[in-house]
């Protein structure tokens, strides 16, 4: 579970990340975050995953208030958190096992059962054949697919995508969709940040908007219908 | 993950980043390398002309020059006096004869000083070999000597530990340039050393920023870049001490001169070339972990995604 309480982040400069926002994610929720750019969504996942701390306000998750954790604390916190990114961020220089199987090796795991955990989760996106490749040989999606391998190696309790279909065409958007849709099935609380209302509305799951940092509007589908609001793609350029 | 299993991880990573920057690395390493010779230099000349001083100090003596027209009972008390004194191990009379022909001997020369006297122009002299072990206190003896000059029938007395303490001024003077030039180069190792290990990191921000994400602690992060700078200050004390005693060796082969000669008559004592080398290792360390504060890896991790 995920607890907002008068959340606050305001940056150097006088920039607001996020205002006063209050809010509840259950487990096993997929909830999707969403705004314009600059609106605050990178900041509250960063908030979560305590790349930021909030200036103020108290951040729970799962019950550990992630705002005043030690910073010696932190990579115990990110372990039981996946991450995911536009922009993928996949080492180039290492092969698809070496990217996914980060962790394990981290923690201390044999080769054999760093194998075999990279093994399980790159066939669960579909892509354990591709094992010694490296990721400039894959596409966009497929890279992204990595990428989310990598974020659930350690079967995380909650999956945290900062736009992960922001760099891929509507048909791979998709795809990766349906990888969330199922990691979100076996019980792991997911969220989802995008621009992409269209993409929100197929789904109707839960959906947070952020405007300037303040939390606008917390609806779920299923039971208020969201307005179709289609918006101006951004665009980020990432190098493969 | 144990110990054991992070220091592999280390070292495996450490080799890798150092084949990898290679050039830099090398230079890093020729940097120690460098410092810890020079060192090593002032350290080895110094370190002989101690243990020079030490054998001339075991050999001290003190010469008593004695007046022309000394009657030999006078003489005979002093050699007494001398030999009941507790400093003095064995005393030895020099008269003119034996004087003038060791003159000749060490001076050939300058025999021709000699000719025409009608009787040596150098004076008699009693030869004093002082206890070496243990040394005399040097208040007392100073103290008895002054006694010694003040006695009629001396002429002058001569000590050879003045001018062995002399020498001894020189070594400390020495060993002072050595520590100050030393360490001035080894503070440009470890500066060399610094700069290069945060350019790997810079080069690795991007790796580092994913170890963060997922779960790194930041011993497991900075653990290859240590053990890098380590490797480096290895090498480079591994590399100084080798050119050491390869130019001690070459200038001990092709001793011409007494100088050479009495400055390569021994190599560094194990503790020194061991000294030499935690040094090397210690400044790859320190220029480690002075570079990997935590500004300097979190570069790449504050990227806005938004």
């Amino acid at each position: 579970m995920i607890e907002f309480f008068n959340v606050s982040k305001k940056y150097p400069g006088g920039q607001v990340g996020l205002d006063e926002v209050d809010l509840k994610i259950e487990k096993g929720q997929l909830v999707f975050l969403t705004g314009a750019s600059g609106a605050g969504k990178t900041t509250f996942l960063k908030l979560i995953y305590r790349e930021e701390t909030p200036s103020q306000g108290n951040i729970l998750v799962n019950g550990r208030n992630v705002s005043s954790l030690p910073r010696n604390k932190v990579p115990y916190l990110r372990r039981t958190i996946g991450v995911v990114f536009q922009s993928f961020r996949l080492i180039p220089r290492k092969t698809i096992f070496e990217n996914v199987a980060y962790l394990p090796r981290v923690l201390g795991f044999d080769f054999k059962t760093q194998k075999k955990l990279a093994y399980e989760t790159l066939r669960q996106v579909g892509l354990a054949h591709r094992m010694n490749a490296f990721p400039r040989q894959l596409s966009g999606g497929e890279q992204q697919r990595v990428a989310i391998a990598r974020a659930l190696i350690n079967q995380p309790e909650i999956l945290l995508a900062d736009e992960p279909t922001g760099n891929l065409d509507p048909e791979l958007s998709e795809e990766i969709l349906k990888v969330f849709l199922e990691i979100n099935l076996r019980g792991t609380t997911v969220i989802f940040a995008t621009h992409d209302r269209e993409l929100i509305s197929r789904i109707g799951r839960r959906v947070l908007t952020l405007d300037q940092g303040r939390l606008v509007d917390d609806r779920d589908p299923r039971e208020d219908p969201l307005p179709l609001q289609p918006e101006e793609p951004e665009k980020v350029e990432v190098s493969p | 993950m144990t110990f054991l299993q992070a220091l592999l991880y280390f070292t495996k990573e450490a080799a890798m980043n150092l084949i990898r920057g290679w050039k830099v690395s090398l230079l890093a390493i020729l940097t120690i390398a460098v410092s810890l010779f020079l060192g090593g230099v002032f350290l080895l000349i110094s370190g002989n002309l101690r243990l020079l001083i030490e054998g001339w100090e075991k050999e001290s003596k003190l010469v008593v020059y004695l007046e022309d027209e000394v009657e030999p009972e006078t003489r005979g008390r002093l050699t007494q006096e001398l030999q009941a004194s507790r400093w003095v191990s064995d005393v030895q009379t020099i008269d003119r004869e034996s004087a003038e022909l060791r003159f000749r001997t060490a001076f050939p020369s300058m025999a021709d000083l000699l000719e025409g006297w009608e009787e040596s122009p150098l004076p008699e002299s009693l030869e004093v070999q002082l206890q070496s072990d243990p040394p005399p206190e040097t208040a007392e003896i100073e103290a008895w000597i002054q006694e010694l000059r003040k006695e009629p029938a001396v002429l002058m007395v001569d000590d050879d530990r003045d001018w062995l303490q002399q020498l001894e001024t020189v070594v400390i003077v020495l060993e002072g340039m050595g520590t100050v030039l030393g360490g001035i180069l080894l503070f440009t190792a470890i500066f060399t050393i610094s700069s290069v290990i945060r350019l790997t990191a810079y080069l690795y921000r991007d790796e580092i920023t994913v170890m963060r994400l997922v779960g790194a602690t930041e011993f497991f992060i900075r653990g290859p870049f240590y053990m890098e700078g380590l490797f480096q200050g290895l090498a480079g004390s591994l590399l100084a001490t080798g050119a050491l005693f390869g130019a001690f060796r070459f200038a001990d082969q092709g001793q011409d001169s007494p100088i050479t000669s009495l400055l390569t008559s021994t190599f560094l004592p194990a503790g020194q070339v061991l000294l030499l080398i935690a040094l090397g290792c210690g400044a790859g360390l320190i220029g480690a972990i002075t570079s990997l504060h935590r500004e300097s890896l979190a570069s790449g991790e504050e990227e806005a995604e938004e």
